[in-house]
């Protein structure tokens, strides 16, 4: 009769353990393509991520704010917000986010608050996580501080990098 | 997700690999003090990042680490006589220094001056606080000796404890920087164990499942905090500190000391797992030291005479269904450190990194990976030393707070998270 206090292979864990299990670990794909989308806040957080927008992404777009006028989160609405691709065609907020399973704020200023908020909630109606990526290379501490307080609000994880190569560490580990 | 030459990168630290390299600018933990407890005591094996070393303590209290064979037929020295201010191998006789010089060789003529050519390779090893330090690296850019706290406080003031976990040292450090597992894995531990429970932030903890992260380089590693709603628009600020390449702390809870750990690379597929208790104030209580000696907190039981955990592969970490069925153990494994190690030692001597699928909370390990990394290719390329160690970058502290929601910790908490000498840790 089986006892469930008792394994049914004792010492089971120290033979799975071993480098030749390891070797037996399924081969199949344990995840299907996840949908990412990253927005730049402004200029500099931009050109940051344009850097690395033609790596070979699963699904990711990348986004920017087609101008750098402040966004007033109240009057603004999802697909009002002035999005654009990186080649410069107009984007919509909504169709980019339906179905997204993780939104990355990019910023290096902190001056588009706004613009976060939006971004933001509509993540949050969606039950999309969101995650926000101060770039602080070459920044002052007050700039740092600017940048993250305007994310801080609105992200589930808030990460200060002080080198923009963590940009494509992040989305590769996220398997962006 | 990580690229498979990447995971090798990280994982490798045989000399030669450029994590294996830089592991060799630090001072690193090679033993216990009391390991070798007196002069002429029993030589010990030590095995560091893939090199197999003897330790001993010669007649006038000089400590050495050297390559565990005699330079002669290949022998163990650690069948060695430990005498006269040197180790002799018993085979015939060969007889070598703290630094490993041989300085006897019975059989040649002492005039030849034959044994000054013999020479093992040896490393430093200095005592600081309850451990023996050693360097393994270039001696001509020798760091400062270590400054960590747990290691300057008074002796009755700390307890170090270290085990031997059998999978890569990377896999066990990451748990040591993942603060989001504490609610599930550890929810049982923070009922019950006596160098956890009681403290008013594990409410904070068992309320709130989902924290919000905050990651911010420190000029040594990381700081990552991990917020939970507390009351009235205040968060439930955990700060963990992470020091490059492998220092970690737990941020405290109440007055209990503060706990930390060292993940040492024994080689590619084991690694130890340094454990450390100190209070930064006041000597630890009777209690605390019998729960530490007894396997509570981060420490762990062993199997008599050994490093090895009590609770091992090969029973199955004495896995109670019971237990995790009622609810005291979440994962059915008791104490704290062997619930991590039973699970970071299940996804294999080295765990391939390219079939995980990390979420944002894990930034914190996404962060330490990249920093990692770039320090290893710096140093291999530019020649660039990594960060971690210097005195400053060990000045750090986990602590835990209650802030105002509109204070981040990482301005609101400078102080809380640095150490200040006869000021206690900032805990709830």
């Amino acid at each position: 009769m089986f006892d469930p206090n008792h394994p049914t292979m004792l010492g089971s864990c120290a033979r799975a353990a071993t480098a030749a299990e390891a070797k037996f670990r399924v081969p199949y794909p344990n995840s299907r393509t996840r949908t990412s989308r990253v927005f730049a806040l402004d200029q500099g957080a931009a050109e940051a991520m344009y850097a690395i927008t033609e790596a070979p992404w699963n699904d990711a777009h990348f986004l920017t704010l087609a101008n750098t006028s402040p966004v007033d989160p109240e009057a603004t609405a999802a697909d009002a917000l002035p999005l654009a691709h990186p080649d410069g065609s107009q984007a919509s907020l909504s169709d980019e986010i339906e179905g997204a399973d993780v939104v990355v704020l990019l910023a290096s200023r902190g001056d588009n608050e706004g613009a976060a908020e939006v971004i933001a909630r509509e993540a949050f109606n969606r039950k999309i996580m969101c995650a926000g990526l101060a770039l602080g290379a070459g920044k002052s501490d007050t700039t740092v501080d600017k940048v993250v307080n305007s994310m801080r609000r609105f992200a589930t994880v808030l990460v200060v990098a002080n080198d923009d190569d963590f940009i494509p560490a992040m989305l590769t580990a996220l398997r962006a | 997700m990580l690229r498979k030459e990447i995971n090798e990168l990280l994982t490798e630290t045989d000399a030669g690999k450029p994590m294996g390299e830089m592991f060799r600018q630090y001072w690193i933990p090679a033993l216990l003090a009391s390991e070798l407890p007196e002069d002429d005591c029993p030589p010990v094996r030590v095995k560091l990042l893939g090199e197999r070393l003897i330790a001993f303590r010669d007649s006038k209290g000089r400590y050495g680490l050297i390559d565990e064979f005699c330079a002669h037929r290949g022998v163990s020295l650690w069948f060695g006589r430990n005498e006269e201010g040197g180790i002799r191998c018993p085979y015939h006789g060969w007889k070598y220094d703290v630094t490993g010089q041989c300085v006897e060789v019975p059989s040649e003529p002492e005039e030849s001056g034959f044994c000054e050519k013999i020479k093992l390779t040896g490393y430093p090893l200095i005592k600081i606080g309850d451990v023996l330090w050693t360097h393994m690296g270039d001696k001509d850019n020798r760091p400062p000796e270590p400054e960590w706290e747990f290691a300057k406080v008074p002796a009755e003031q700390t307890y170090t404890s270290k085990r031997w976990q059998e999978c890569n040292w990377l896999q066990a450090m990451e748990g040591g920087i993942d603060s989001s597992h504490v609610s599930f894995l550890h929810s049982g531990s923070l009922k019950s164990d006596p160098l956890f429970k009681g403290a008013k932030g594990n409410q904070y903890n068992q309320n709130d499942k989902k924290p919000v992260f905050e990651v911010v380089q420190s000029d040594g590693g990381l700081m990552i905090g991990a917020r939970r709603m507390a009351e009235d628009d205040h968060y439930y600020w955990r700060v963990t500190p992470w020091v490059m390449p492998s220092f970690t702390m737990v941020p405290p809870r109440g007055d209990h000391p503060v706990h930390g750990h060292f993940w040492i690379p024994i080689d590619d597929e084991n690694c130890w797992a340094w454990s450390f208790d100190y209070h930064p104030t006041r000597a630890l209580t009777k209690d605390e030291r019998q729960a530490m000696i007894d396997g509570y907190g981060v420490h762990n039981k062993y199997v008599p005479g050994t490093f090895r955990p009590l609770q091992n592969k090969d029973n199955d970490y004495l896995m109670d269904r019971d237990a995790q069925k009622r609810g005291e153990s979440y994962s059915g494994i008791w104490g704290i450190a062997m619930q991590d190690a039973s699970l970071q030692e299940s996804m294999g001597p080295i765990v391939d990194r390219t079939k995980e699928n990390l979420v944002s909370t894990d930034n914190g390990i996404i962060m330490a990976r990249h920093r990692l990394r770039k320090a290893a290719t710096a140093l291999r390329d530019k020649g660039e030393m990594p960060p971690g160690r210097t005195p400053e970058h060990q000045q750090v502290r986990s602590a835990s707070k209650v802030l105002p929601s509109d204070q981040p910790f990482k301005d609101a908490m400078i102080e809380d998270l640095t150490v200040r000498p006869g000021v206690k840790q900032t805990s709830v």
